[in-house]
């Protein structure tokens, strides 16, 4: 929620032509790499990367466990990698612009947002997505947990949820109702199954027997 | 009524039991394939341009700059790009039909100019990749001559007002006269004569939008002539109609395809420009084109709940009779009647003397369509806000003041069951209203104060026409095949629970085709209250089919198969057919911020038989966050000195999150009215239209002061406690 009296949205004030993500990395690109937004991904581990052409560059990352070199184009973000060349439809794109938490993937075990994330940030890094959480065909106690308890409605938000709900189980593997409120708080759901959400994600803690 | 009726529910085998989804596991491990993730050999993407301004003349339009673009496959705009789409403008707000697209007046094409909201497309491109199609709309140039503007029904009325249409900006009834929408009974002149006290009073509620977590995309792919459309979609059936009525094709041409999609709540009804665009890229470029629409543009380019300013005056006698109840009201429709603009509510009052006029206003606003229950929630926030108060100004309970003035049934009008008291008697129990409830609001001492609020409802459970097929193998495996979506009610697992209990099998030995027309007969699609009811009603007369030819044939070995279908044409013999519900609420407001917190919500539900417990739960709890939403936080607002829409995201839509919302206590009434499938009403609806008004009233009864705009936004409250 924001501040209820505050009207004003710096983005909303032309519709089109929107600025595009190519147009804006072509301006801006030095100042995106340079800014804290994403300080624990940003410059690092990028041993490996190698500019291989005017906007694109090699990397290599962890996709569910599975090292990957993949050939990135600069302003593609995490989720275009994921959905678009790594065909990992799973993660979903609500708003593009870090406001919905449909896209959130695991880097190195954080929840982050893939629409804000750029594809190329992910060099030597480990991603983990909604389809890398099952193993040998078992459901991870998240996942069950949300299947027992209707978790999902429309399930459009349903990956995201689930991911946040993953990183927060491995640093506070029985959290109480409020602790996963307030861990999820990044996750909308506009079927508003909030009140499911969270007792799937309180039962996947009771079911791990407190081991995450 | 006072004849008591047994309408027991006895248990069942799978009607009853919390059932996981079918699909459930697909959902949870990213397997299940939405719109955005089918993948097409060849398949470009498409992007809109739209106006950046409300309301303007285009008087030049240059695509020269974007078509050399390399990568850009085809660009269409107005000029060469006519095509009407019928579900977008229809004169009178209805559903439309083949009489009232030829009839309606004011009409919608794909690309308009005059364009009249921010927002509106102006152009498309189809290109190889989303950076190049993005990229080529920033070369379009586009010429405005901008025209004025007008953004409030009240004063889009007035003579000096913008005029967006040629007629003026009263959008016109499906026979194309100017009239506001009117409903008279009894008479209401008497009604007033015969009471003691009047009350008048203005509410207004706010434009909010849908905001369903899916974004509008289709994948259009043509084969000769036959088109295939991947598209979230609410209702498959309707939006083939519709998709092939706007491009003068057959049905039979026309396929669509939605096993998955991310919400809808109205949102997804019918077609939408957004097919009829793909399909004519796809058309102009030979290749399957995916196009997809952003957050912001989802926002303000499809639809969201109208706006509304209602203006009550009501009749009461000293012993809290009313005697007459009349309305004004306003909705604000943007530049397109998309729906009715209805304002629902005083019908759940037994008053005789009644007159209600709505007019259905055009604006250069995002356009209105349906939203959950799309006339109730402002509706009922209106008059339970204005009974609310009155049964304080003569000092009475609401709960009582409305169990003396609900509508009952009669013998001119029987209902099929009535449950309305036991829903509000069951609740003012498990809420312990008396205890809550502030008898002079705002009697709380300090900043912090408490208050109780309660709402009730009554709504349609109609039954009508949808059709089913059912198919046995030699296996003795099951299929059944319904033209559901599984927009997020969970559809697919309701259906086949209800088959699974009229074939006396366990729900696997039940498998559901579902989602795309050249597989699955026509359903009513999942609007209305009407997909458990009607297609549930059509699959059990296949199943009892379909057991009828097992009796007498056998069944089927090796290859054989038995088939049966229905498309039943039920009634309820003249009755009326409503669920029912009661809500009581308490809020904590902190009248030094303005900030309201719910601190408890119990709302008691009578949805006849619930097919799925569990699913049902979930459509009342959603429902009634949803509404609570509407009631505290969501807004979208416009600059009023040049018409651009501020608030357009969930950030700035203001959203509920995780942290915004309380446990909602449900608890159901059952019965079974020997209506609709095994008794099965509706629960999608019901939840949000009352949760708005009971909010709304609890927080006034906290507070001290009748709130009288939504959403009840911290500077709404502090302007009347500080």
């Amino acid at each position: 929620m924001s501040d209820p009296s505050n009207t004003s949205d710096q983005n909303s004030a032309t519709v089109a032509p929107e600025l595009t993500r190519r147009e804006f990395l072509q301006t801006t690109s030095a100042t995106v790499a340079a800014t804290a937004v994403v300080p624990a991904l940003v410059g690092t581990g990028s041993a490996s990367a190698q500019q291989t052409g005017n906007d694109s560059t090699a990397i290599e990352l962890a996709v569910n466990g599975v090292s990957r070199a993949v050939e990135v184009q600069d302003h593609w973000t995490l989720v275009e990698l994921l959905r678009d060349h790594l065909q990992l439809t799973g993660t979903k794109v609500g708003c593009n612009r870090s406001e919905c938490g449909a896209c959130t993937v695991l880097v190195d075990g954080e929840p982050v947002y893939a629409c804000s994330q750029l594809a190329v940030w992910m060099d030597g890094h480990s991603v983990t997505t909604i389809e890398g959480l099952a193993s040998n065909g078992q459901l991870s106690v998240v996942q069950q947990a949300f299947v027992d308890h209707n978790g999902a409605q429309c399930g459009f938000c349903t990956p995201g949820q689930i991911m946040t709900a993953t990183a927060l189980l491995s640093s506070n593997p029985s959290p109480d109702a409020e602790q996963v409120k307030s861990a999820m708080v990044g996750n909308i759901c506009r079927c508003s199954n909030y009140n499911a959400i969270v007792e799937a994600v309180v039962d996947a803690g009771r079911r791990n027997g407190g081991a995450a | 009524m006072s004849e008591q009726i047994n309408y027991a529910v006895e248990p069942m085998n799978t009607i009853g039991n919390g059932t996981a989804r079918v699909d459930a596991v697909e959902r949870v491990t990213g397997e299940a394939l939405y719109t955005r993730d089918q993948r097409l050999p060849g398949m470009l993407y498409a992007r809109i341009l739209r106006s950046r301004v409300p309301h303007a003349r285009i008087t030049g339009i240059d695509t020269s700059r974007a078509e050399q673009l390399d990568g850009v496959v085809a660009v269409i705009t107005h000029e060469n790009a006519q095509i009407v789409w019928g579900a977008g403008s229809v004169s009178g707000g209805r559903q439309y039909n083949d009489p009232i697209k030829e009839a309606t007046l004011h009409r919608r094409y794909i690309f308009n100019n005059p364009v009249r909201f921010v927002g509106e497309p102006i152009a498309a491109v189809a290109a190889v990749d989303r950076h190049t199609a993005e990229q080529a709309l920033s070369l379009i140039e586009v010429e405005y001559e901008e025209l004025p503007f007008v953004l409030e029904p009240e004063e889009a009325l007035q003579e000096t007002a913008a005029q967006i249409w040629p007629e003026g900006n009263l959008a016109p009834d499906f026979r194309n006269n100017f009239e506001p929408m009117v409903t008279r009974r009894g008479e209401i002149d008497a009604g007033f004569s015969q009471a003691d006290r009047i009350f008048e009073d203005r509410y207004s509620t706010a434009f909010i939008h849908n905001a369903q977590m899916e974004p509008r995309c289709a994948l259009a792919h043509w084969e000769g002539d036959k088109l295939t459309l991947y598209t979230p979609t609410q209702g498959i059936s309707n939006c083939r109609h519709d998709t092939a009525r706007d491009l003068g094709l057959a049905d039979h041409q026309v396929r669509i395809i939605c096993q998955y999609m991310g919400g809808g709540f109205g949102n997804k009804n019918q077609n939408q420009d957004t097919d009829l665009i793909a399909a004519t890229l796809s058309r102009r470029s030979n290749a399957p084109v995916m196009l997809e629409y952003s957050r912001k543009e989802d926002w303000l380019g499809v639809h969201g709940r109208w706006p509304t300013v209602q203006y009550y005056k009501i009749g009461v006698t000293n012993d809290g009779t009313v005697t007459a109840m009349q309305m004004n009201a306003y909705s604000g429709m943007g530049p397109y009647r998309k729906n009715s603009g209805g304002i629902s509510g005083m019908d759940a009052y037994a008053c005789e003397n009644l007159e209600r006029t709505i007019y259905p206003v055009y604006t250069n606003r995002t356009v209105s369509g349906n939203f959950r229950a799309p006339s109730e929630p402002h509706g009922h926030f209106g008059i339970e806000s204005m009974m609310d108060e009155i049964a304080y100004q003569i000092g009475m309970d609401p709960v009582e003041f409305t169990l003396k003035n609900m509508l009952r049934p009669t013998d001119a009008m029987p209902f099929t069951n009535y449950s309305l008291d036991q829903c509000i008697a069951r609740g003012a129990e498990l809420f312990d209203w008396q205890a809550r409830r502030r008898v002079t609001p705002g009697s709380d001492e300090g900043p912090i104060k408490r208050g109780a609020g309660f709402s009730f409802m009554m709504f349609r459970a109609g039954v009508g026409t949808s059709s089913a097929i059912v198919k046995v193998d030699g296996r003795q495996q099951y299929t059944l095949f319904v033209g559901v979506t599984d927009i997020g009610p969970g559809a697919k697992t309701t259906m086949g629970m209800i088959a699974a209990e009229e074939l006396g099998v366990p729900l696997s030995q039940v498998d559901i085709v579902s989602g795309d027309t050249d597989r699955c007969p026509y359903s009513v699609g999942e609007s209305g209250s009407r997909t458990t009811i009607m297609t549930g009603i059509a699959v059990v007369e296949a199943c009892k089919n379909l057991k009828q030819q097992i009796a007498q044939r056998g069944m089927p070995e090796g290859a054989n198969v038995l088939i049966a279908s229905a498309t039943p044409n039920p009634t309820t013999d003249g009755k009326v057919r409503n669920c029912f519900a009661a809500h009581f609420c308490e809020v904590e407001v902190d009248t030094r911020l303005g900030t309201t917190v719910v601190t408890k919500y119990v709302a008691v539900h009578e949805s006849g038989r619930l097919i799925n417990p569990q699913t049902a739960l979930d459509q009342i709890r959603g429902a009634t966050i949803q509404g609570i939403g509407q009631a505290l936080y969501e807004n979208t607002l416009y600059d009023r000195n040049n018409g651009q829409p501020l608030t357009s995201g969930y950030y700035s839509g203001r959203l509920a999150t995780h942290l915004d919302v309380p446990d909602i206590e449900v608890e159901f009434i059952e019965v079974d009215d020997g209506y609709g499938p095994f008794g099965a009403k509706t629960a999608g609806e019901s939840g949000i239209i009352l949760s708005p008004a009971a909010v709304a009233n609890a927080v006034s009864n906290a507070v001290g002061h009748r709130m009288k705009d939504l959403p009840i936004t911290r500077d709404r409250i502090l302007e009347v406690t500080s």
